[in-house]
């Protein structure tokens, strides 16, 4: 059995823990990322690249301004990234679209949008709704289907290489001597005299501090450190088309154009457990509302497809708490790894490493779930 | 809905495919078989019905195996089977729906484009085994069986400088087949190792129990030395050199380099099984470490770890268009018993002889599979800047990086950098990566798993697949 | 690179660039191009390299060309048609970095 020591572990190479692991280096260089080997389950490289704020935080105002602050930030760190690593993240702030077929989606995506102003804080919200005729000269290169009635915009959102991102945080990661140890699956976590130790099938980790971002895996390994934070998998499936001209400089949820030139299309919400498998129904489906949307997209190829299990808490916002009984242990999750990843490795290391936490942080907390 | 549905749903209609549909037919079973080509024959007979009929001359000089197969193929087309001609699989789903579409990637109206099996025969044959080099991928470079297959169905034959680099008894016949056809081969480059002749060499008294595979071998040799050919062996390294296309090929042996003039490069480093919709259906597969490459699990008849699939031919273990007939026989007919249309002792009674003439077959296999091993130097390109993906444009140098990043297995390369991620789907690049990671990392390729394939298996238009909702 | 063993076959006529050729029915769009001296089908993706035919069997992909104004078409496998307007394909879209 190999040993090694660090001042800090992360638990889990998806997104939010190489943001986490890639701002935590930054302070401090004594740190491990600790990954599995088989990747099927891993949501971020199945992610649809979306840094989005558009609509998020019903319920939770507190989560839409931490997703405004997430975009703010975005330019900044995606340039500091891109820099560091020398990887190109494609990240572009376009602003987003929800686009409304009929009149009814248009309605009701409005009347939405004005709760969400009513609950915000400040009485505002960065989203308007666009009539058709507004939609399309905004989109002079591409024709809008019959049955397009609307959409509604807002500013700070935009998209990003996903695969990229999550390359990018590692590169970055590893140029600053932090370490990547792969292929392993942790066994076990058990708090100790002089921290935590880390057991998996190879290797013992001896740490000070561990933070668990185990994506569908953040349940049991955090009960490990007596903490409940209940996920459940959401399957969603992403098309991609040939490269083709660059038509369509937004983002929206459920489609966009990569700055390669290809389409992808994207959105089902499928509860089906652990079933990674694509299926021709819903593939099908996602096709032929793109295809309502902007009816030239009938003739393009679809290359590629795949299926993806989404990490959802029971409010489908983000989870950000510290083991009462262990301190020291962490878990983050969230549906938002990709937008939130600026905020995630400039703002958490100061929560991690010396307790610093940002404000209002508490309402992220797990025991909003617990059961009175 | 209810789907048309087929008793035995066969993909392929080459030796393997034929043969399992006539067996199945025989007892009456409700056959359908897709073919991507528009006839009936496969790559090695691919053709048949066309040449016999309008270019008689050339049929006669393709030898006796492939006249023979006519036979075959006639017995083929009046054995009452539904066969639908230019039709490519791109996706089957778990219940064996299958999907497919015309050359184009459209549906006819002609034909159902989706139809459910109860058992399906996978027979899609082998593809060459990629031989990625500097430059492969200028035009005027093409793999070996391309030559053939230009020859077969459009009476092409190269013409100026030709060039042949590689190893394995295919390279030798459509070497010979060029020489028949009054082409003029510049150079035959042999890239084989001496090493596994000698490893061979234990494995060839089973071999001789079936003389004519290594008596045509031979023979073949000879006939090309004969023509005076260069023949140069033992190279080590091969370049193909040019802007806008081919124009030189430079090779090394030892210390010695040398520049040939060169129109048309041929490469060829042996076939292996064409694994795409085996992968895509999730059936266990196995690497075969002799010959390097993944092959599906099957007991004796086929069947794979997947209920109602069976598989037959080149797309499992390769051992040729003979084994690939036989095979298909003993997969339809354990098929019938699966179906309860023959009894146990039906199937074993009928299938004994053609288990005998198949092992008598596959005793040549384990010496011709030592003797031409693909050798390390070309599994792993030793110019690290040789594009390895041709769809994405990745290089070695790449793979080789992201594997020191941590990145162990095909799939986590893919999502590195873009590796496998184009329209070939990985069918290129895949094993090669796979011996790169395992040369970079020292882990053996076995534990290092394949490319997860999904659908579609070749694009299709979003309108297309937006009409099936 | 490529020269026809005999000239009695059907024919159809195609174009490719522009150009005019009558070529044998009964074959590929890419042994068709092939027998008229075209080797060059497509510019590359990424580099926007020269490409042409490379398996003709269906597995590689490398002989994408737009066929009828329908891009990424499979060259070797579409078998040529009366009348059917071809040109090479140049990488349409926007390379990434």
């Amino acid at each position: 059995m190999k040993r090694e020591e660090a001042e800090v572990a992360v638990v889990g190479g998806g997104v939010i823990g190489a943001s986490l692991a890639y701002g935590i280096v930054n302070r401090n260089p004594s740190v491990l990322l600790i990954d599995k080997e088989n990747m099927e389950l891993t949501a971020s490289r199945g992610n649809f690249g979306l840094v989005w704020v558009q609509g998020k935080g019903f319920g939770m105002p507190h989560y839409a301004d931490w997703s405004i602050e997430a975009t703010e930030h975005w330019p900044e760190f995606a340039s500091r990234l891109e820099e560091e690593s020398g990887i190109s993240l494609d990240y572009e702030k376009t602003g987003g679209l929800e686009i409304c077929l009929g009149a009814q989606e248009f309605e009701e995506r409005k009347n939405f949008l004005g709760q969400m102003q009513e609950q915000s804080k400040d009485g505002t919200n960065p989203c308007e709704m666009l009539s058709r005729s507004d939609l399309q000269s905004k989109l002079p290169d591409i024709v809008l289907g019959d049955e397009v009635s609307g959409a509604s915009y807002c500013p700070h959102d935009g998209f990003v290489n996903p695969l990229a991102l999550l390359k990018a945080l590692h590169w970055g990661f590893q140029q600053k001597n932090g370490k990547y140890r792969h292929g392993h699956s942790v066994l076990n976590i058990q708090k100790n005299g002089c921290g935590f130790c880390i057991e998996t099938d190879s290797c013992l980790f001896q740490v000070n501090k561990v933070v668990i971002a185990s994506g569908l895996g953040t349940t049991k390994l955090s009960k490990m450190v007596s903490m409940h934070v209940p996920v459940r998998p959401e399957r969603g499936q992403v098309l991609v088309t040939e490269r083709t001209k660059r038509v369509f400089p937004f983002a929206t949820g459920r489609l966009r154009q990569n700055a390669d030139g290809s389409f992808m299309l994207g959105a089902s919400n499928e509860d089906v457990g652990y079933n990674l498998e694509t299926s021709p129904e819903v593939l099908s489906s996602i096709a032929s509302h793109a295809i309502r949307i902007f009816p030239v997209l009938n003739n393009l190829q679809l290359i590629r497809s795949w299926a993806s299990l989404r990490v959802l808490t029971p409010d489908q916002k983000p989870v950000y708490v510290e083991s009462e009984e262990c301190p020291g242990a962490f878990a983050v999750t969230s549906h938002s790894g990709v937008t939130l990843a600026s905020l995630h490795s400039n703002h958490l290391p100061d929560w991690i490493l010396d307790g610093k936490k940002p404000l209002d942080f508490d309402v992220f907390h797990s025991r909003r779930f617990d059961v009175p | 809905m209810t789907l048309p549905a087929f008793d035995y749903v066969i993909l392929g209609a080459g030796p393997a495919g034929m043969a399992a549909a006539l067996t199945a037919r025989e007892h009456g079973v409700k056959v359908l078989v897709l073919d991507e080509q528009s006839q009936p024959g496969g790559q090695i007979y691919r053709n048949i019905e066309t040449l016999k009929t309008t270019r008689p001359q050339e049929f006669q000089k393709l030898g006796q195996e492939y006249q023979s197969a006519s036979q075959l193929v006639e017995n083929f087309r009046q054995c009452g089977v539904e066969h639908w001609f230019e039709r490519s699989i791109w996706q089957i789903s778990k219940d064996l729906s299958i999907y497919h579409v015309n050359p184009e990637g459209e549906h006819d109206s002609s034909v159902p484009s989706l139809v459910q099996a109860k058992h399906l025969l996978i027979a899609v044959g082998a593809m060459e085994r990629p031989m990625p080099l500097p430059g492969w991928t200028l035009p005027g470079v093409m793999a070996c069986t391309a030559a053939d297959v230009l020859y077969k169905t459009s009476g092409l034959v190269p013409e100026g400088k030709v060039v042949l680099a590689g190893s394995g008894p295919l390279m030798l016949l459509i070497a010979c087949r060029m020489l028949d056809a009054g082409v003029r081969i510049s150079a035959i480059l042999d890239t084989g190792n001496k090493t596994s002749t000698l490893e061979s060499l234990p494995l060839l008294p089973k071999a001789l129990r079936t003389p004519s595979y290594l008596f045509k071998g031979a023979s073949m040799i000879w006939k090309l030395r004969k023509a005076g050919i260069k023949m140069v062996s033992g190279v080590q390294t091969v370049e193909a050199l040019g802007t806008q296309k081919l124009e030189q090929v430079r090779f090394r042996k030892g210390s010695m380099t040398e520049t040939l003039g060169a129109d048309l490069l041929l490469l060829h480093h042996g076939v292996v099984p064409n694994v795409q919709i085996t992968r895509l259906l999730g059936c266990e597969h196995q690497w075969y470490e002799q010959q390097r490459y993944w092959e599906p699990k099957v007991d004796e008849w086929g069947n794979t770890s997947v209920k109602g699939v069976s598989i037959a031919g080149d797309c499992g273990r390769v051992a040729g268009s003979k084994v690939a007939e036989l095979s298909g026989h003993l997969a339809a007919f354990d098929m019938l018993y699966q179906m309860k249309v023959i009894t146990q002792k039906d199937r074993d009674q009928k299938s004994k002889h053609l288990f005998e003439q198949r092992n008598s077959h596959l005793a040549v296999r384990p010496f011709l599979d030592k003797l031409f091993q693909p050798s390390k130097n070309w599994l792993v390109p030793q110019d690290d800047s040789t594009l390895v993906c041709r769809c994405e444009e990745v290089t070695v140098r790449q793979i080789r990086d992201a594997v020191k990043k941590g990145a162990l297995s095909p799939d986590r390369v893919k999502s590195l950098i873009r590796c496998g991620m184009g329209p070939c789907q990985g069918r290129v690049c895949g094993l090669n990566v796979t011996e790169i990671i395992a040369d970079e990392s020292g882990l053996p390729p076995e534990t290092l798993g394949y490319f997860k394939i999904r659908p579609p298996l070749r694009p299709i238009t979003l309108g297309l697949l937006a009409q099936l909702h | 690179m490529f020269r026809k063993l005999s000239e009695d076959r059907i024919k159809v006529r195609i174009s490719f660039e522009g150009e005019e050729f009558f070529v044998d029915t009964d074959q590929s769009v890419a042994s068709a191009l092939l027998a008229e001296g075209h080797q060059v089908f497509r510019s590359s993706v990424i580099n926007n390299q020269p490409r042409g035919a490379f398996c003709m069997m269906g597995v590689c992909f490398d002989c994408l060309l737009e066929i009828n104004g329908r891009p990424n078409q499979q060259a070797c496998m579409v078998p040529v048609k009366e009348n059917m307007v071809i040109k090479r394909q140049i990488s349409s879209g926007n390379n990434p970095s």
